[in-house]
């Protein structure tokens, strides 16, 4: 028996030495085709692409601890808010290159990390009990409006998404008023805030509202079949509507990287980051995840296509603030009593 | 005195030193300043973070209690239609995690979910979205807990049960009892100790659960935990929030060993162990002690099963895109070597408070398990800021190479904290097997001149073959289906059963989770189902 344990132990110290020609890549966005796309890479290159997924902050936890010891070279995440307060904490360092800054937009990036995907938070509506009239000229901002009284759905405040999404209003509108625009907002829920993205848009479909605030490409997920035929028809009962289209554009948020401070293997990691942003990976990403692309000349989905290409997307405000005013976003929306 | 420090005093005390680290450095907390989130948080939901863990935990200890104790009874004492397949299959609700019961009621109840499809395959087009129940918010964490958890109560209450002498039953019969009376008076009193050990057990693992409650959105002392560390980057906050969770839990025990008093729990060696008749139940009354049995069964295990296999059959690429050795042998190997550790450590230290008779140990022991409130990522950080400030010190001291890559993202880092995680579970299972093993056996060997570990050998092993066995498989499952320290702490590249169902559910993509949820309660049922042949043994 222990002779057993002794031979499992070695084999396990074994397997955890380092080969050379690798990256190490922490990861809070879990999809199946990101793995299959480090794979093409290392058939590429020649360099091995270790992966740990987990959730932002454990992942960031462990990276702190192991500071000048750790591993990782890449960190991958879904919110910018998350990569702007990591950054701020000094855990990057100077992740651009001259091919990753000629191909992503500035509000996309800044020096330690870039966007390599986008998604838009946008609103959901019925089509039966909403009319195009209703939203004319709809905005963020209007969702406080007493008029959707008892007709709103959004998820928990302690959603990242919505978190980045209340810190864009806060850099655009200022604290107070997006205090107030809370405190009404709250108002005017139909419920108290429960479920994931893809149940605001079906509760709308179910009749339970009239409108959801969700990311796109969950809508997609429903729409391409993949949660089965009755939500693929469910999703169709409800609209896609990009808002603040008069003004700065919708509010979107990015997947990001940045390389850390302590990155062993700084220069694969700049290689794949500019593997991810090379047409074959971005159309690779688009077509998985529904997301938009990062770069120009890239066609998304079809069903993201088939949502609307020609919206405005605000490009006035940076990603790069969310991290900023998340924590404010948090504390506005507990005191005003959001689930 | 002097009689009483020895080897296996020390190692006991070291035992329980060690698993008490992590509740010695979340109670730390209190001596360093908080950040902003103190006071947000107390303006607006503390309280209501303490009101939904207490009914969260009400209910689910009342649940837990009545299914659990009930269905021991219900086998243990009577003979129905069934009853030899509920005795092992009830176990199985054990291979369910509350996390993937969660999943499992969501997708079913949900909008344009499992019960919309069938109502709609059976009936035809119709709106049923609004008469289908939502078991959501608390309802849902409440019954993904307790059903997840009821085994506890079950296994426990059913061995103790199991050895239940007949003497005392026959004594109710002479006393003119009834089955109503010798049940509240006898048997419930005389299995309490078990009936105690599944329920803390179960209490701790409520107040420490995050997956289920933060599926369901409801707002716990845990989810507060999660929001101080999470959102406001306040470490020490979540912490001290940790440590009114242990002092809840301290608490109960407290009340438990007060109100217990002086009673003891041995069983008389006089008088001889008489195997217990089972009573034949009939008519209505058989009829109803099946039916109980089956929609237990039912809710517990085939409700999970049916919905993961339903996506599994819809969705067969996502089981066929596993790689399904790698997952396998990786869960195994956790568990193998965390179960070596724990057991033999939980040994050591019992016996050495049992040889020792030491009020100081059992204090502490009591104090260390209490560990298992301890929301397992927090249980994680504090390992990995011990390490890091461990490290920190041999560098600057020593001179020594940083260790961190031993203990961080290592397997053996992972086994340490598996270890002062589910020490408690040990611990308590192996207690209450030797709780029932009478002082005056040690005295007899050692007057034969048995030496301490002789008599542990040959004496205290055989008689505890059953309770470690038990162990064993809790243990296993338990490691089967742990998440969020396997999340953290584990090597590049490795998953397990548990990580990856989590991976897609927490990207909503709960079909394609329902692969290796599925096979993680297969696996774990697979070894529920191996031992429990011996468990059940008469």
């Amino acid at each position: 028996m222990k002779r057993i344990t002794l031979i499992l132990l070695t084999l396990c110290f074994l397997k955890s030495v380092t080969l050379a020609n690798e990256v190490n890549v922490f990861s809070a966005r879990h999809y199946d085709s990101d793995i299959q796309l480090y794979n093409k890479f290392t058939s590429q290159t020649g360099i091995k692409v270790n992966v740990i997924s987990g959730n932002d902050k454990s992942l960031q936890k462990r990276i702190i601890e192991e500071g000048k010891n750790s591993k990782a070279d890449l960190y991958i995440t879904a919110d910018a808010g998350t990569l702007g307060l990591f950054d701020l904490k000094g855990m990057f360092q100077n992740s651009m290159s001259p091919a990753i800054k000629s191909v992503v937009p500035a509000n996309f990036r800044s020096k330690n990390w870039t966007g390599i995907a986008k998604r838009a938070r946008i609103i959901y509506y019925s089509p039966e009990r909403v009319s195009a009239n209703d939203l004319n000229g709809m905005t963020y901002e209007a969702l406080a409006n007493p008029k959707w009284k008892g007709r709103i759905v959004i998820r928990q405040s302690n959603n990242i998404y919505n978190q980045s999404l209340v810190a864009s209003l806060i850099d655009n509108n200022g604290k107070e008023s997006t205090t107030i625009w809370v405190e009404n907002l709250v108002k005017n829920m139909a419920r108290d805030s429960k479920g994931n993205d893809r149940a605001q848009i079906l509760a709308v479909a179910a009749g339970e509202a009239d409108l959801a605030i969700a990311n796109t490409y969950y809508y997609a997920l429903m729409l391409s079949g993949s949660k089965g035929a009755d939500q693929q028809e469910a999703a169709k009962k409800v609209l896609p509507f990009f808002p603040n289209q008069g003004d700065r554009g919708t509010h979107m948020n990015i997947s990001g990287a940045g390389i850390l401070k302590y990155a062993p293997n700084k220069d694969n990691a700049i290689k794949l980051l500019e593997f991810l942003l090379t047409k074959e990976a971005q159309q690779h990403i688009v077509n998985n995840t529904y997301e938009y692309p990062m770069i120009e000349g890239i066609e998304p989905h079809k069903i993201i296509k088939d949502m609307g290409l020609a919206f405005k997307q605000d490009t006035k405000t940076e990603v790069a603030n969310y991290g900023k005013y998340q924590s404010i976003a948090l504390e506005i929306m507990l005191k005003a009593n959001w689930k | 005195m002097s009689n009483r420090i020895n080897i296996w005093y020390l190692s006991s005390f070291l035992i329980s030193i060690f698993v008490a680290i992590p509740i010695i450095t979340v109670f730390s907390s209190f001596f360093q300043t908080t950040g902003d989130y103190v006071s947000v948080l107390k303006n607006t939901f503390l309280l209501d973070y303490i009101y939904n863990s207490l009914i969260l935990l009400i209910g689910v200890l009342t649940l837990t209690f009545i299914i659990g104790v009930g269905c021991a009874y219900l086998v243990s004492f009577y003979k129905f239609p069934g009853v030899n397949f509920f005795k092992w299959a009830l176990i199985l609700s054990f291979a369910v995690p509350a996390y993937i019961y969660a999943y499992s009621l969501t997708a079913f109840f949900e909008n344009y979910g499992t019960a919309f499809s069938i109502l709609k395959n059976l009936l035809g087009e119709g709106n049923y979205n609004a008469h289908i129940p939502k078991f959501d918010g608390m309802l849902g964490a409440i019954i993904s807990i307790s059903f997840s958890l009821f085994g506890y109560v079950y296994v426990l209450t059913r061995a103790s049960f199991h050895y239940q002498s007949q003497n005392l039953l026959e004594l109710g019969k002479n006393l003119g009892f009834s089955k109503q009376k010798s049940f509240f008076k006898i048997i419930l009193p005389s299995a309490r100790p078990a009936i105690v050990a599944g329920l803390s057990l179960v209490a701790m693992e409520t107040l420490s659960d995050f997956g289920s409650v933060s599926f369901f959105g409801v707002s716990t002392l845990t989810t507060g935990i999660y929001n101080a560390w999470i959102s406001f980057d306040d470490l020490t906050f979540a912490n001290r929030l940790s440590s009114y969770l242990l002092i809840f839990i301290l608490g109960l025990f407290i009340l438990e060993n007060l109100s217990r008093k002086k009673a003891q729990y041995h069983t008389s060696s006089k008088g001889g162990f008489k195997s217990k008749s089972v009573i034949q139940l009939s008519g209505y009354k058989s009829i109803t002690a099946s039916l109980f049995c089956i929609v237990v069964f039912f809710l517990s295990f085939l409700f999970p099963v049916f919905q993961m296999l339903y996506w599994t059959i819809i969705f067969p690429k996502h089981l066929l895109d596993l790689n399904l050795i790698q997952l396998f042998s990786n869960t195994i190997l956790l568990v193998f070597l965390a179960c070596c550790v724990l057991i033999f450590l939980a040994f050591i230290s019992n016996y050495g408070s049992r040889v020792s008779k030491s009020k100081f140990l059992d204090t502490l022991n009591t104090f260390s398990i209490s560990g298992y409130a301890i929301p397992g990522i927090i249980l994680a950080v504090a390992f990995i800021t011990f390490i890091s400030w461990l490290d920190l010190n041999m560098i600057n001291y020593l001179g020594t190479e940083s260790i961190k890559s031993i203990f961080i993202g290592s397997i053996l880092g992972l086994v340490i904290i598996y270890f002062i995680r589910f020490y408690s579970l040990a611990n308590n299972g192996i207690k209450s097997g030797y709780l029932k093993i009478n002082y005056s056996i040690d005295e007899s060997a050692y007057l034969l001149g048995y030496s301490k570990f002789k008599t542990f050998r040959n004496i205290h092993l055989p008689y505890l073959k059953n309770s470690v066995l038990l162990i064993g498989i809790l243990l296993t499952i338990e490691i089967i289906k742990e998440l969020p320290i396997t999340l953290i702490m584990r090597p590049f590249n490795f998953e397990t059963f548990a990580t990856k169902a989590y991976i897609y559910a927490s990207q909503d993509l709960l079909e394609a989770a329902a692969a290796p949820s599925l096979l993680l309660i297969l696996i774990a049922s697979c070894f529920i189902l191996i031992t429990s042949r011996y468990i059940l043994k008469d």
